[in-house]
């Protein structure tokens, strides 16, 4: 039993990184009809740049200023550099190619993921790097119940997550950009004739899902200590299929997949087999895929002949 | 049996017929009870303002939907919810309101792209240019002539290697027309042919309606919005509005009918008043 | 020159043939560019196949040592390969990203046949002659990619590429852990046998070298068949506007998964070749770096193109081979600063005066930095050979010079990304700074570590092709139809 509780919990804190990375892939998809490939890199940049705030401020053992403002100047600069990087690549790389042939930006995309990997791997080399967070985050703190360890990285995760997906529901559906999001997803050209600055939207929307995806790769570190400038291709593709799961173009389905995926892995690791994980997760993207194409949330195309 | 308004008694078998169709996509309906048929050689022209539902009529006859409730019938032979390459093998061509020429092929090969529902050669025998393969080449380049040379000068000669987005918009028009004889059709749709037409061209285009007609021996259904095509081609029009036929008969008498008036023209409460 | 007899009205454009074929003739171009088309119209595509085997055949002449039979090897091999994927991508227009799978299929399918995989303990096995195990891999490759074809049915464009994707890495991870004694897990299979059959073999990298070339040829040329043929025109409308093609009989689904199929035994046919040179095989072979550079190689050569492909493949695995040493790299890489150069400058004046901006600022930079500090240039240029000779007194390149090429590097791609951004002489100004940061890059740091070099030069091919030159160098520019 405790095994389970366990399980579900750990399913909950991948499930929410997922969850952000998702989130960024639907509303990129939802104002641009774009599979940004290059978005799983985003994530890894984060995770780097959390990675060198820690030793820019002394290092994991030696740190020079309190623990919540670490972590504070780790989201914040993280959730700062992948939305402009975000930005930087809509701008130069995929705007360009807005009316072409839809292969055009997913090659572009598949380049620029790869020169994104191996930039990396040339500043900072291949080798594993570790976060140490057991250093400056006790891993003895956070809550114990009977067998079931909830420690204080996998609350902040949840806690985190959960606001900035909440955040991110008002930013879609109270404010003056989200109804510019929305509208540009549901039509560039008539969004544009109304007056909507589509490119300024489109750019938002890619800060802010880029931001989102920052963020994660620092919680993946802080929760899984090892990063390397390779983790951006799987969690992409798992991401990916959480949004596919949820329903493409929707933030509430991308945010629903995200667990949806995240506990399915997490089950899948305990009970049936570390090796195929990948594979499972794999499979209900296929089942998905032929059962309900458009996910949980999405709807079904029309196509206008 | 259905009813169908306006069919004499003792009327031998339509070429196509549309029975009672229908066609919802979600809540909203896109047809409703609809009995249309063309027979053999008949001009049939659709008209009604935009939104009525023509296009779809085409999408549901070609394939592209399935009908909700209600049949489509081919010669007798039930076509509703089959595949539209297959639709199209059994004699049903059509055009597109907007051109959908494969525009990076040249203009005999969008011709001959149609043929292949019509050949038989497998792969292997392609590669290998086994006897079967050859001939069927031949015969295709041969029906690609022909075909392109009913539209007279305009798609001959050097233009048969030039590639499709070279051509006038007029051209592109008549080559898709071309590509939609290559299937050997007994009905041929027509969605709007003389749109974004000059007045020399519509009437080329009427004139090319009726040769389709007479030299080919081909039914036509066309949507047309120009009412001097129409008047020039039809045998019978029909009339629908939000889905539903409202008219059907000769030009004349469709085009004076009160309730196609008011479908383009609106409802006019005080002139309804006076009466 | 007017029109039919029967039309007297004066020459008009539709029906006067020369007005109508002026856009040909622009799109001709001048001077060289026209002198190829036109020799590209007289000599026919056989004709220039026979010639390109030739070609083949004088180079295997020249081919003294293993070093250059390998490369010459792998050369043809990726140029196999990206035919195989241009049948998908293409000619079918699906962004087919499984296709390493069967590259990995094959040369797996190949290896079981031809070591102890089927034995017990290290001894037996099957041992299958060439001639009887690769049909079976390629048929079996065939089922497969069908079976990829009929689950890529229900998807288009971004989703088929995602699934398609995991599949390739399902296989990586299939292979990675199964049981080790069947497929040899992490460490692979080895000790496969030569490719053997009726009593003959082939061992030496130089006979690889002519059966590759014999294989791409003859792959070149069946390829071409199909391309003409009824199969290769359904394709190609399909890749326009499937919804007009399956309006004119064509069987949309059918042709989607027979792209797949087809793919898929091209890259199995590489895939046993592949085993059969190495006589090793592993997981790491497939990754999906690998996919990227068969993609960088169709891409480049120009996706559709049977010639583009090959020539991709022949431009890529040459370019990574001159990458990877330190003497040859400068060819490489000061030879395409300077391709590019000489053909978006165009009046010659302006490029003598960027060209001769470059070498100044050079020098003049290296002069004033070496005087004020002797360390900053204490390091040598990455280059060996006469290059680097050349460039010692030209590049700045301090005695511990990694972080300062990783700055370099970062600072070139903002300048690269600026440069986009600018017009005109701007423009050509920026271009004279950013190239000498380039060049100091370069040899500070980029040919220090030639693979990774190598992968980044990979993905700016792709971003760039796409960018600049969509159709790639052989292909022919496409027009889309804008519609959903």
């Amino acid at each position: 039993m405790t095994e389970f509780i366990q399980t579900i919990v750990n399913g909950l804190t991948t499930g929410c990184l997922y969850a952000l990375i998702a989130l960024g892939y639907t509303m990129v998809y939802g104002v641009l009809k774009l599979l940004n490939f290059a978005h799983g890199d985003v994530y890894m940049v984060g995770a780097f740049i959390g990675y060198f705030v820690i030793h820019w401020f002394g290092g994991p053992t030696a740190l020079s200023i309190p623990v919540p403002l670490l972590l504070l100047m780790m989201f914040a600069l993280a959730a700062v550099g992948c939305g402009l990087l975000g930005m930087a690549m809509e701008r130069f790389a995929y705007r360009p190619l807005r009316d072409a042939p839809r292969i055009a930006p997913l090659i572009t995309a598949l380049g620029i993921s790869f020169m994104l990997e191996n930039t990396v791997l040339l500043l900072f080399g291949g080798f594993t790097r570790s976060y140490q967070t057991e250093s400056f985050i006790s891993v003895s703190s956070g809550i114990h119940l009977g067998g079931v360890t909830i420690d204080t990285v996998q609350i902040m995760i949840i806690v985190f997550s959960v606001l900035m997906m909440l955040g991110l529901q008002q930013i879609v559906h109270r404010t003056t950009l989200g109804k510019s999001m929305r509208a540009v997803a549901s039509d560039r050209e008539a969004a544009e004739m109304l007056g909507i600055n589509v490119n300024r939207t489109i750019a938002l929307t890619f800060f802010i899902g880029s931001a989102m995806a920052g963020v994660a790769g620092v919680m993946s570190g802080l929760a899984f200590d090892q990063i390397t400038n390779t983790i951006g291709f799987l969690a992409g593709l798992k991401a990916f299929t959480a949004a596919v799961v949820g329903g493409i173009g929707s933030v509430g389905g991308a945010m629903i997949g995200g667990i949806v995926i995240g506990l399915c892995e997490s089950f899948s690791l305990s009970y049936v087999s570390t090796e195929y994980s990948d594979l499972i997760v794999f499979g209900i993207l296929i089942l998905v895929m032929l059962i309900r194409p458009q996910g949980i949330f999405g709807r079904p195309p029309l196509q206008k002949v | 049996m259905s009813e169908l308004a306006g069919r004499p008694a003792g009327h031998s078998q339509p070429l196509l017929e549309l029975d009672h169709l229908s066609l919802s996509f979600g809540g909203l309906r896109a047809l409703a009870e609809l009995d249309l048929y063309v027979d053999d050689k008949e001009i049939v022209s659709v008209i009604g303002p935009n939104g009525a539902g023509k296009s779809t009529v085409f999408n549901v006859i070609s394939g592209v939907y399935e009908p909700t409730e209600g049949d489509v019938r081919l010669g007798g032979q039930s076509i509703a919810g089959k595949q539209p390459h297959k639709i199209t093998q059994l004699g049903i061509a059509r055009t597109f309101q907007s051109l959908r020429l494969f525009l990076n092929m040249s203009v005999k090969e969008n011709v001959k792209s149609a043929t292949y529902g019509h050949t038989k050669a497998t792969p292997v025998e392609s590669i290998l240019r086994l006897p079967r393969a050859r001939r069927e080449e031949r015969e295709v380049d041969a029906l690609a002539e022909e075909v392109l040379s009913f539209f007279g000068q305009r798609l001959t000669g050097y233009r048969w290697n030039q590639p499709a987005y070279v051509l006038s918009y007029a051209n592109r028009r008549r080559l898709e027309i071309a590509r939609a004889l290559a299937t050997k059709p007994r009905l041929l749709m027509l969605d709007e042919p003389a749109a974004g037409m000059n007045p020399k061209e519509t009437h080329e285009v009427t004139e090319l309606i009726g040769r389709l007609r007479d030299e080919r021996g081909l039914a036509i259904l066309v949507i047309e919005h120009d009412m001097h095509v129409v008047q020039g081609i039809s045998d019978r029009v029909i009339a629908l509005d939000h889905g539903v036929k409202i008219a059907e008969g000769s030009y004349r008498s469709v085009a004076d009918h009160p309730a196609v008036v008011e479908a383009y023209l609106g409802h006019d409460p005080e002139a309804l008043a006076e009466d | 020159m007017s029109g039919p007899a029967e039309d007297s009205e004066p020459p008009s454009i539709g029906v006067d043939h020369w007005v109508a074929r002026s856009g040909e003739r622009r799109d001709q171009g001048s001077g060289w560019r026209k002198w190829l088309a036109r020799a590209e119209a007289r000599i026919g595509w056989w004709q220039r196949l026979a010639l390109a085997a030739g070609l083949g055949l004088i180079v295997g002449q020249f081919l003294t040592n293993v070093n250059l039979q390998t490369v010459a090897f792998n050369s043809l091999l990726y140029a196999m390969l990206a035919l195989g994927l241009n049948i998908a991508v293409g000619w079918a227009g699906l962004l087919d990203l499984s296709y390493i799978a069967f590259f990995g299929f094959g040369a797996y399918g190949y290896a079981v046949f031809s070591s102890t995989a089927f034995g017990t303990d290290g001894s037996g096995g099957a041992h299958l002659p060439a001639i009887e195990s690769i049909p079976i891999v390629l048929v079996a490759a065939g089922v497969v990619g069908v079976g990829i074809g009929l689950i890529a049915l229900r998807l288009s464009g971004d989703y088929l590429a995602i699934v398609t994707l995991f599949v390739g890495q399902a296989f990586m991870e299939v292979v990675n852990n199964v049981d080790p004694g069947t497929l040899g897990g992490v460490n692979g299979l080895y000790g496969l046998d030569p490719l053997h059959s009726f009593g003959g073999k082939i061992e030496s990298p130089l006979g690889f070298y002519y059966l590759a070339l014999v294989m791409t040829v003859a792959l070149a040329g069946i390829l071409h068949l199909l391309d003409t043929s009824r199969t290769g025109r359904a394709w190609r409308a399909l890749r326009d506007d499937p919804l007009a093609a399956s309006a004119m009989t064509i069987p949309v689904k059918k042709l989607k998964v027979m792209a797949f199929s087809f793919g898929a035994v091209v890259g199995a046919l590489a895939g046993t070749l592949f085993a059969a040179q190495q006589d090793t095989v592993f997981p790491t072979n497939f990754t999906a770096n690998v996919l990227i550079l068969i993609y960088a190689c169709l891409v480049l050569g120009g996706v559709g193109s049977i010639a583009g492909a090959v020539m991709g493949g022949l431009v890529v695995t040459i370019g990574e081979q001159l990458l990877s040493s330190p003497n040859d790299a400068g060819y490489l890489f000061y030879g395409l600063i300077l391709i590019a150069l000489v053909t978006r400058i165009r009046p010659w004046r302006k490029l003598a005066a960027v060209l001769i901006g470059v070498v100044a600022v050079g020098f003049a930079a290296h002069a004033i930095v070496s005087a004020v500090s002797s360390s900053a240039v204490a390091g040598s240029p990455g280059s060996g050979g006469w290059i680097g000779s050349a460039v010692r007194d030209y590049v700045i390149v301090p005695a511990n010079p990694a972080t300062y090429g990783n700055i370099l590097y970062v600072v070139l791609i903002c300048a690269l990304v600026a440069i986009v951004r600018m017009h005109g002489n701007r423009r050509l100004l920026a271009v004279i700074p950013t190239v000498y940061i380039a060049a100091c890059c370069w040899e500070a740091r980029l040919i220090v570590n030639p693979s990774i070099t190598t992968q980044i030069m990979i993905g700016a091919i792709l971003i760039v092709t796409m960018a600049a030159r969509p159709q790639g160098l052989l292909g022919t520019p496409r027009v889309e139809t804008v519609q959903p």
